[in-house]
């Protein structure tokens, strides 16, 4: 089928079946939003994405919020296509959020609206300068509770996701949900202004729990509906179809 | 027919198959451990492929020992083992790089996952998956599931070169086993007779 005129250049994320469930990747310059609850995979599927893009020679940035990244590090599965040059050449760059409002004077529990041109103006430039093309915030969620009203939250996802997209560049922002909750985010805001929503989550079956991943929306291009099941494995994040044949007997 | 003969038998229909193809080799209960060494001596040793033997009957440690009770070389054989975990205690729960449990083989999906990280490792240029058994299978899922489960698994295969062969056990076959495996297999052996 010959391409359609005005289709959206891709970014492809390496994470060989995510790729095929969003038919060929990102479309490049989105914002999306990947949400689920904890301990679902959330930084581990978010950082192979920097990974695989630094690897490409692709700019990457991890915006660290609710851990210092060092840590983080320590935590996460050691994938085998990690090599530590990635960090030292600069392709893959960390930074811990908490340093930045420390830089920026921004000591108190809640945000100003001017604050929060301050922050976004800051991620951007530091976007800018490193000529970064895949970014990383892990958690969104945990910088809403310093904006408090969701006209803040509003403002800010808005304002971050524009400046983002000036630059070309395509991010993933980590939403932190409760786990029986039926919302993509914790504040009902974010995940109405994000171009994209990928939902991680733990699904019970008979017993069996399993690890899904699902694209409930994504601007800019077709994708499967479908959930799928994944494992987390030094090669990466691995995807198969969630069987369907179980449902019909319990 | 001799046990020799049995393993010969398998290994001569089996020499010639392509990459890529699927295989139901159905057997008698008291011919598995002939199967099993035919199967494994023409791949691991004559082929030198890595093996990934998904085992649900039982536990990897018990069919290891078969294994190397029988002289055959396990080094190239990786374990998918989805029986141990449920069977407490009859394992010691002690795996190395060569073995990965899944929970439960009603945890289909995990089944292939695993099965699909371990091809991702390998660097023989021959893999092959040994599902033993669909029979065991079948106790813990529904045809449904499992008859998607084949499909996706093998045609899953079929596009990156590997072998399958599902094994099966006549005397715990049903006709709707045999029609499942049918299905996605392109060639059926039966130990003891011919079948085209
Ligand atoms: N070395 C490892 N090998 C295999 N699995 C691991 C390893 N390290 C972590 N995990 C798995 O990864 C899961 C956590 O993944 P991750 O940190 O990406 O999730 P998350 O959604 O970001 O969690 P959180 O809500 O805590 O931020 C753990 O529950 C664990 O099962
Ligand atoms: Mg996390």
């Amino acid at each position: 089928m010959a391409k359609r005129s005005g289709e959206r250049a891709r970014c492809v994320t390496g994470i060989e079946g995510f790729d095929t469930v969003l038919y060929g990747g990102i479309p490049r310059s989105n914002t999306v939003l990947l949400t689920g609850s904890c301990g679902t995979g959330k930084t581990s599927l978010a950082l192979e994405f920097l990974i695989h893009g630094a690897t490409k020679g692709e700019n990457s940035l991890f915006v660290s919020v609710t851990e210092n990244s060092d840590k983080m590090l320590a935590n996460i599965i050691p994938y085998n296509f990690f090599t530590d040059d990635l960090v030292e050449s600069g392709k893959l760059v960390f930074v811990d959020l908490p340093v930045m409002y420390e830089r920026l004077g921004m000591t108190k529990a809640e945000l100003s609206m001017e604050e929060i041109d301050l922050l976004v103006t800051a991620i951007a430039s530091l976007a800018r300068e490193l000529g970064t093309k895949r970014l990383v915030i892990d958690s969104i969620t945990s910088v809403c509770y310093k904006l408090k009203t969701s006209e803040k939250i509003r403002d800010f996802v808005l304002k971050l996701s524009k400046a983002l997209t000036d630059i070309d560049c395509t991010s993933i922002l980590v939403s932190e949900v409760a786990a029986q909750s039926d919302s993509y985010s914790m504040f009902g805001v974010e995940e109405a202004i994000s171009d994209g929503i990928v939902l991680m989550a733990n699904m019970e079956r008979r017993g069996d729990l399993l690890r899904t991943l699902q694209v409930i929306k994504m601007r800019g291009t077709m994708h499967s509906r479908a959930k799928y099941v994944l494992d987390l494995t030094p090669e990466g994040v691995l995807l198969v179809p969630l069987l369907k044949g179980g449902s019909t007997r319990a | 027919m001799s046990d020799k003969r049995v393993a010969q038998q398998v290994a001569d229909e089996l020499i010639d198959v392509p990459p890529s193809s699927a295989i139901s080799l159905q057997m008698s209960v008291d011919h598995y451990l002939d199967v099993l060494r035919g199967v494994l001596d023409l791949f691991a040793s004559r082929k030198e492929a890595d093996v990934i033997y998904v085992t649900s009957t039982i536990s990897f440690e018990a069919i290891k020992r078969v294994m190397e009770a029988l002289d055959i070389d396990t080094s190239r054989v990786y374990f998918v083992d989805c029986i141990s975990h449920i069977m407490m205690g009859a394992s010691s729960g002690q795996t190395d790089e060569h073995t990965t449990l899944v929970e439960s083989p009603t945890m289909l999906e995990n089944v292939m996952l695993k099965v699909e990280y371990l091809i991702r490792l390998s660097e023989a240029k021959d893999k092959i998956v040994v599902i033993d058994s669909i029979n065991s299978l079948a106790i813990h899922n529904n045809n449904w599931i499992l008859s998607e489960f084949l499909h996706i698994l093998v045609s899953g295969l079929r596009v990156r070169d590997v072998y399958t062969i599902i094994l099966s056990v006549e005397e715990h076959s049903t006709p709707e086993i045999n029609n499942m495996v049918n299905l996605v297999c392109d060639q059926g052996i039966r130990t003891g007779q011919k079948e085209d």
